[in-house]
């Protein structure tokens, strides 16, 4: 009976120990202060289930409600960002998690579905936007056929996948979709702290969308290891660079004031500096910052359904060592050897803060350059045509860099691909115009067709060392039908970002990616106020033109004597003259007929 | 031979315009090509160069929204150097489709079908035009118009040189080319197949004048539009042969002629409409248009069935008018056929109006363009504005030129009334 029952209680926990391994929960905060005042702020959520589990809808910490809506649509890998503003790489360094935990401006979304063929997996497709706007409060449902493709390079698989199934992969932007905190919400809610615990309770949306750039994002992938069962990972990030300065205003008080004049920090050896003159020295010292200050409150405690709480360090710095450093009490400090980095654990239930105050550096944490710097803008003037130029930089010396160019262009929006021209400038300086074919290695190309589909161009290029390519092509903009039109036409219409994917560099699996900004394309409009004057004035001339025409066909000329006699015939008169005309007709006919 | 050099004299002083023009000016013709009075979503260049680039390099021109035009003129420019490095031999090409043009348009006039027919012969045949060929050659080849349209590349021409031909074989009583020709210009652009019952009629009452012995008119006209159908279908399968997917390349030429999805300004009266016209009533004005364009054809040939070719060349006025995508070409070509109708000019009333018309039409219309596009003071309406006033001009010259017509026609019945005041009733 104790052999029995001591049996019993190893099996239950040796099954608690198992499930609690294959589900599990991780979250983290990085912070970086970045040049000209700015910090970048990394939260990451990671919780996984079996897959088993998943199949029988038995979640733990994966959402319920986001699983629920994969079984629906069969979708078997996800990913959705919701962004805004613009990473400024020039001054911040490569982007964070090299940009695969980034989107394009507004929200972009793209996923493999499951299903029999094109057809079935748009459908799919479609059931999976509309629930994910339901659960997301964004406009996820307008992304129709004509704002979804079909990459063929530009994306790849994250996790591993059976080799039986038949994956469609589905990519929509809506770039003109404004993130803010009724999407933020809905995100803290598929957290198992959702947002009450642990470092997500940082995010506050007053703060978060008054950031600089702010990137939101889900991937839910399988992942099989080698040995062993497979289980869903969900994993969330929410990525930001918020200004120092902006940030520590109170919010009762947010209007930025004048320094007074006695606090200003003035070069006193410019010949002009005087009273009322003054060049503004550059403060050679860190900022100083608090969470509180920064994030309007601090961290309430570890989030006590983290693993191993008592281990984890789920916030780390990194600022150079010598830089001080208060922390609440109950925190462990960890240094890292590479003398940049240092994480902190959290006590469960009691408030973790964080201050640096303002120092003299004179170390700084290295920023890597970017492996490349791309740009895109709309040149040309009018509402009737324009051009894309895109310029690609490479900043190294000495290698080529080889990558992946997508765009996705709405219907009214007509490229002229055999208008593509490239031209290269070297570090000289020199501009020259040569074939683009030089710089592109493969490319794929699907036209849009009018409100079905829009433009789809991915092209693989290579860019030589040391230099700046550009690339141009010529598009007409379309009218529309004025329905077609938003209320507010005469903005124009936002054009998606474009996606660059560079190859996995230095052993590392994952590819970089880039995104440009999104683009404002004015289209030409019509007059919206007068669509019964252009009815009424256009069937005027058509009527016109018809009623003149067969007026002539149908009647017979009479010269003005015997049209006056027929006018002044009485309508009886008339009448009568017709019924004898008729009658000889018909008489006529017969005697022919005879 | 002294004829012949004049017509040598004015062929080469019309390509000799052309290639100054585009020697004076380089960017003459793409700024031409941009111009929506001269390209239409149906036959632009610019469009066509972006149907080739992708036929030429195995993507189906068709799988896409800007290229809508026939299958066959592919092949055709692929044989062209590319018209962005090398402009010239495109528009050598296309001055030399000119002079094609106005060489059946010079058979036309000399064959003076325009003013004697088999059942009718003008009273004012003496008005001629000093050298009615020469006249036209100067109306069409030395027509702004014709010219604008030829340095702008407009695929248009092909459809001209396709209705030009087969009234010049028809003239000429080669009916078989005349319905092949026809059935050239109707593959390239749907329209001209509504020509196609006054032109048998010119065509057998061009044999029954030499043939005296006639077979009935409904034989002959089911013969013919035999000939007709077989013409369009074998160019159809080569297009099919050419592209593969016939069912695409039909909807993407044919379907888009129909159901004007693209909404470009032109000059003609169903792009402003089509863009504010409520969504409900889209498919029925569509139809109602289409059937209004189709009427004329009934009307005309049964009321003025003693002058066919009178009824041909009002009907290009329609279309000119009336089209889903007209251009100045349309105008151009019924200017050019205008002129053999010399002899009505001194029976119409209100030439003065309509040409003040069309000149203020031709004069305002680019500048109204530019501020509704370009400096963005004016909005849709101004462009809207001239297009109606354009369209207005054009009708009230096609109704004078009928009204003349008819007049003519009743003098010759009524000979002892010539001259007299007239009323219709």
């Amino acid at each position: 009976m104790t052999v029995l029952s001591l049996l019993t209680l190893l099996f239950v926990v040796a099954l608690s120990s198992f499930t609690s391994a294959t589900s599990d929960y991780r979250e983290s905060l990085d912070l970086q202060p970045l040049p000209q005042s700015a910090l970048l702020a990394s939260f990451n959520f990671r919780s996984n289930e079996s897959q088993a589990s998943f199949d029988e809808r038995h979640f733990r910490y994966f959402p319920r409600a986001l699983g629920q809506i994969l079984q629906h649509a069969n979708t078997k890998e996800l990913h959705l960002r919701f962004t805004t503003g613009r990473w400024d790489a020039e001054s911040w360094g490569p982007r964070p998690w090299n940009g695969t935990k980034e989107g394009g401006t507004g929200v972009e979304l793209w996923a493999w579905i499951d299903a029999a063929d094109d057809e079935a997996a748009f459908a799919k497709w479609i059931t999976l936007t509309q629930s994910l706007s339901g659960l997301f409060c964004a406009s996820l449902n307008f992304i129709d056929s004509t704002r979804t493709t079909r990459p063929v390079a530009s994306f790849e698989l994250m996790g591993d996948h059976p080799a039986s199934s038949n994956l469609h992969l589905l990519h929509g932007t809506l770039p003109g979709e404004v993130v803010c905190t009724e999407n933020l919400t809905p995100f803290l809610k598929l957290l198992p702290c959702k947002g009450k615990a642990g470092v997500s309770s940082l995010l506050d949306g007053h703060k978060l969308f008054d950031a600089s750039w702010q990137s939101m994002s889900v991937d839910i992938a399988p992942v099989c290891p080698r040995s062993g069962e497979c289980s869903v990972h969900i994993d969330q990030t929410v990525d930001i660079v918020l200004d120092i300065d902006r940030s520590k205003r109170p919010r009762d008080n947010p209007i930025p004031r004048p320094v007074p004049s006695d606090q200003l920090a003035c070069d006193t050896s410019k010949p002009y500096h005087s009273d009322d003159t003054c060049y503004p020295l550059e403060s050679t010292s860190a900022k100083g910052w608090s969470l509180t200050e920064i994030f309007g409150r601090s961290v309430s405690g570890a989030c006590p359904l983290t693993e191993n709480v008592d281990q984890e360090e789920p916030v780390c710095l990194r600022v150079p060592h010598e830089r001080e450093v208060v922390v609440a009490s109950g925190a462990v400090e960890t240094k890292k050897p590479d003398g940049f980095t240092r994480c902190f654990t959290l006590q469960p239930s009691t408030p973790f803060d964080l201050t640096i105050p303002e120092q003299e550096v004179t170390t700084h944490v290295p920023l890597d350059e970017p492996v490349l710097s791309a740009e895109r803008t709309i040149v040309g003037h009018g509402q009737e045509r324009g051009g894309m130029r895109i310029i690609f930089d490479n900043p190294s010396d000495t290698n080529s860099v080889d990558f992946i160019y997508f765009e996705t262009l709405p219907w009214f929006l007509r490229p002229y691909v055999h208008t593509l021209q490239a031209s290269i400038t070297g570090r000289d300086g020199l501009h020259r115009q040569v074939p683009a074919s030089q710089f592109i290695r493969e490319s794929f190309y699907r036209p849009a067709i009018d409100r079905e589909r829009g433009t789809q161009l991915e092209l693989a290029l290579t860019i030589p060392p040391a230099s700046t390519v550009t690339l141009t092509y010529d598009f007409e903009k379309a009218i529309l039908r004025y329905t077609e039109y938003p209320p507010d036409a005469n903005r124009g219409f936002n054009v998606a970002p474009a996606v660059i994917k560079l190859d996995a560099a230095n052993g590392s699996n994952h590819p970089i990616y880039i995104r440009t900004t999104s683009l404002l394309l004015p289209l030409p409009t019509p007059d919206f106020s007068m669509p019964y004057n252009v009815i009424i004035l256009t069937s005027t001339v058509i009527a016109l033109a018809f009623g003149s025409i067969f007026n002539l066909l149908v009647r017979r000329f009479v010269t003005v004597e015997e049209a006056a006699t027929l006018t002044a015939q009485t309508f009886k008169g008339r009448l009568s003259g017709k019924l004898v005309a008729l009658r000889d007709r018909i008489k006529g006919k017969r005697a022919k007929t005879e | 031979m002294g004829v012949d050099h004049r017509k040598a004299a004015v062929f080469g002083g019309a390509l000799a315009l052309r290639l100054l023009l585009l020697v004076l000016f380089p960017s003459l013709p793409d700024l031409l090509t941009g111009r929506v009075e001269v390209s239409t979503p149906v036959t632009s260049f610019k469009r066509l160069q972006e149907g080739l680039f992708l036929y030429t390099r195995n993507v189906s021109p068709y799988d896409g929204g800007v290229f809508h035009q026939a299958p066959l003129l592919l092949p055709l420019f692929s044989l062209l150097p590319n018209a962005q490095s090398f402009p010239l031999p495109t528009v050598v090409f296309y001055s030399l489709i000119d002079l094609v043009n106005a060489n059946a348009l010079a058979t036309i006039s000399d064959s003076g079908q325009a003013v004697s027919g088999r059942f009718y012969s003008a009273l004012r045949k003496h008005i001629r035009w000093d050298g009615v060929s020469i006249a036209a050659w100067y109306w069409f080849l030395f027509n702004p118009f014709t010219v604008a349209t030829c340095l702008g590349r407009s695929t248009g021409v092909f459809t001209t040189t396709g209705i030009l031909y087969a009234f010049s074989s028809a003239v000429t009583g080669n009916s078989l080319n005349a319905m092949l020709a026809l059935g050239f210009a109707s593959y390239l652009s749907i329209y001209p197949a509504l020509l196609f019952i006054p032109l048998v009629l010119l065509c057998y009452d061009q044999r029954a004048q030499k043939a005296k012995t006639s077979s009935g008119v409904a034989s002959f006209a089911l013969q013919h539009f035999a000939i007709f159908i077989i013409c369009i279908a074998g160019l159809l399968g080569v297009s099919t042969l050419l592209i593969g997917d016939f069912y695409t390349f039909i909807s993407a030429t044919y379907g888009f002629q129909l159901l004007v999805p693209d909404l470009t300004p032109n000059v003609g009266l169903w792009w402003y409409f089509f863009i504010e016209i409520f969504d409900s009533f889209r498919e029925f004005f569509l139809g109602v248009f289409w059937l209004h364009l189709a009427a004329y054809m009934g009307g005309l040939t049964l009321r003025l069935r003693r002058q066919p070719l009178f009824v041909l060349t009002s009907l290009l006025g329609i279309f000119a008018i009336f089209k889903p995508y007209p251009s100045i070409s349309d105008a151009s070509l019924y200017f050019a056929l205008l002129p053999l109708y010399r002899h009505l000019f001194p029976l119409m009333r209100y030439t003065f109006f309509a040409i003040s018309a069309l000149l203020y039409a031709t004069l305002l219309g680019p500048a109204f363009y530019h501020l509704w596009i370009y400096a963005g003071s004016g909005n849709a309406n101004f462009f809207y504005a001239i297009t109606l006033v354009w369209s207005l001009g054009l009708s009230i010259l096609l109704a004078d030129t009928i009204f003349a017509a008819l007049r003519d026609e009743w003098e010759h019945d009524n000979p002892e009334l010539r001259g007299k005041e007239v009323r219709q009733v």
